[in-house]
């Protein structure tokens, strides 16, 4: 089998095809809160956190009236789970006790964790790389309930967190990026360390280790006291958007290089999609992510990089039970995930 | 209410005890709190560690190593006697074992180690960015009255009246802000 295309027609449409987003999956900028004459809710009594619930409450409900705001306990396990696997939620909140609370925009683009590690986590998200937009938006809300709160704040700490490693502007910008071709030309732990020389953290989505399943990583700041929020974020933004440049290089020179890597690793995902019994999650994340690389450079027939997208939120046990509409054992997942994306692999074809 | 565990003492602080999913929380006094603090040390069944951070801290395991670190700096010249942050109660050790602090005057409190540690962390000591009015109008109006506690108590007369007349002119600031929001 002779791949069919040009690799330098191929690379310059993409140039101009690919959509930064492509690689640049989504981003989020939240903001450390804590009111100054409480506990942090790591210390704090049951009492404790619901009082703090309830102050948050208030404040959302004169500013931020649109919200949902909704305590942690009074969730079905299932909606738990997708809120989780949505990133609106830390997996820390949920087990969090008494007091815990989110709170929603419409739109999901503002979520505000109520006694999770801090009292309050107001977290902006966006597309792509425009953190400075989830920030703006975070950053507006915090302003507008700092009026009903009473934050702690000292001006030589900044804003104090439960954690020292917080302090300061309360603020971590972080981008959600797909590296799977850095992977593939054996890259990814040299731009993983370049990472963290600069002080930014990396973290893998759903993987344990150091390893990120399906390289989906969280590249963020390291620092939040020093530079204030607008430097913060322009400076995460900057890095990530390197590293996608980096990112869409290795996956040229896969195209260029080796493109019989890169045609093995798609076709093997696709037809185990299409043929497994049994996916578990983190296992169906790693194909998935090989198809979402895929798609983004348009080998194959009816599959763009947002229906994969879609199938990794959906696949995934919170949905997947809430999609069936009844709670399953691990194992039943396993075999209903493979069902699902058997059927939705079906009609997908390499293109060469 | 009296301390669970002596019913003596005034209860003043909550701690945990067993694990995970059938933790306890008991009310207890200072004293208490320190022997029952102790004691899971000694057992090596303290509170469970929190994990890493919802957003990719380092693990508490390593946040734990940069704290130590700092506490070996500074530690020695701090007598283990001097132990607990006087609003939340909660001791040096058991903060450095979960990585987190009791409340936002912990960082008064181990403002000494504090100061090491964020270094450590963020490479910075200053913070730099937003500022909230209201917190730093509660910040000021801290330091006025400490200030004029101390010239009281060291009957410095005439200090404290300036003292008590900026205190005076921070809150009448502060109603007119209150009347314009
Ligand atoms: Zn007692
Ligand atoms: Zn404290």
């Amino acid at each position: 089998m002779m791949l069919s295309l040009d690799p330098g027609v191929h690379s310059k449409k993409t140039r101009a095809g690919i959509p930064a987003d492509d690689i640049a999956m989504r981003c989020r900028v939240r903001l450390a809160r804590n009111l100054a004459d409480e506990r942090f809710p790591d210390w704090a009594t049951e009492h404790d956190r619901e009082r703090v619930f309830g102050k948050v409450r208030e404040a959302l409900h004169a500013e931020a009236p649109g919200f949902r705001v909704e305590s942690v306990a009074a969730f079905e396990e299932q909606d738990r789970d997708v809120l989780f696997e949505s990133h609106l939620i830390s997996k820390d909140l949920l087990e969090r006790a008494a007091g815990g609370g989110v709170a929603y925009a419409p739109d999901s683009s503002i979520c505000v964790m109520i006694n999770e590690e801090d009292h309050l986590r107001i977290q902006g998200f966006s597309a792509g790389l425009d953190m400075l937009g989830a920030w703006q938006a975070a950053d507006a809300l915090d302003t507008r309930l700092e009026r009903h709160l009473d934050y702690a704040w000292t001006p030589k700490l900044g804003y104090l967190t439960a954690c020292p490693s917080n302090v300061g502007t309360g603020l971590r910008a972080s981008g959600m990026l797909h590296l799977l071709g850095l992977r593939l030309v054996g890259e990814i732990e040299s731009v993983v360390r370049g990472l963290e020389r600069m002080r930014l953290l990396v973290r893998g989505i759903g993987g344990e280790g150091s390893e990120a399943a399906g390289q989906i990583y969280q590249i963020s700041n390291m620092d939040s006291l020093g530079s204030d929020e607008a430097a913060i974020v322009r400076r995460v933004t900057r890095i990530c958007a390197e590293v996608v440049q980096q990112e869409y290089n290795a996956r040229a020179r896969l195209i260029q290089e080796s493109p019989m890597v890169l045609l093995d690793c798609l076709a093997r995902s696709l037809s185990v999609l299409q043929n497994a019994r049994l996916l578990a999650t983190v296992e169906a994340l790693e194909f998935l992510s090989a198809m979402r690389l895929g798609a983004s450079l348009r080998l194959f027939t009816r599959l763009k990089v947002a229906d994969v997208d879609k199938l990794i939120l959906l696949m995934q046990p919170g949905h997947l039970q809430k999609g069936m509409g009844t709670a399953l054992t691990s194992d039943e997942r396993d075999e209903r995930r493979s069902e699902f994306l058997r059927r939705k692999m079906a009609s997908v074809r390499l293109k060469c | 209410m009296k301390c669970e565990m002596c019913h003596k003492a005034e209860a003043e602080t909550a701690i945990r005890k067993g694990v995970e999913a059938d933790a306890q929380e008991l009310y207890v006094c200072q004293a208490c709190a320190r022997k029952a603090a102790r004691r899971d040390a000694a057992a090596g069944t303290q509170a469970p560690v929190p994990q890493s951070g919802s957003d990719g801290m380092p693990p508490a395991p390593l946040m734990g190593m940069i704290l130590d670190a700092a506490f070996e700096i500074v530690g020695r010249a701090i007598s283990l006697s001097e132990p607990s942050c006087p609003v939340c109660g909660i001791l040096r050790d058991e903060y450095r074992k979960r990585s987190r602090l009791g409340c936002p005057a912990c960082y008064a409190a181990f403002a000494k180690e504090l100061d090491t540690a964020v270094f450590e962390l963020h490479r910075a000591t200053q913070h730099v960015g937003k500022t909230p009015e209201k917190a730093k109008a509660a910040w000021q109006r801290q330091q006025l009255e400490n200030a004029l506690n101390d010239a009281v108590q060291g009957q410095r007369y005439e200090e404290a009246i300036a003292l008590r007349d900026q205190l005076k002119k921070l809150a009448e600031q502060e109603g007119r802000q209150g009347e314009a929001v």
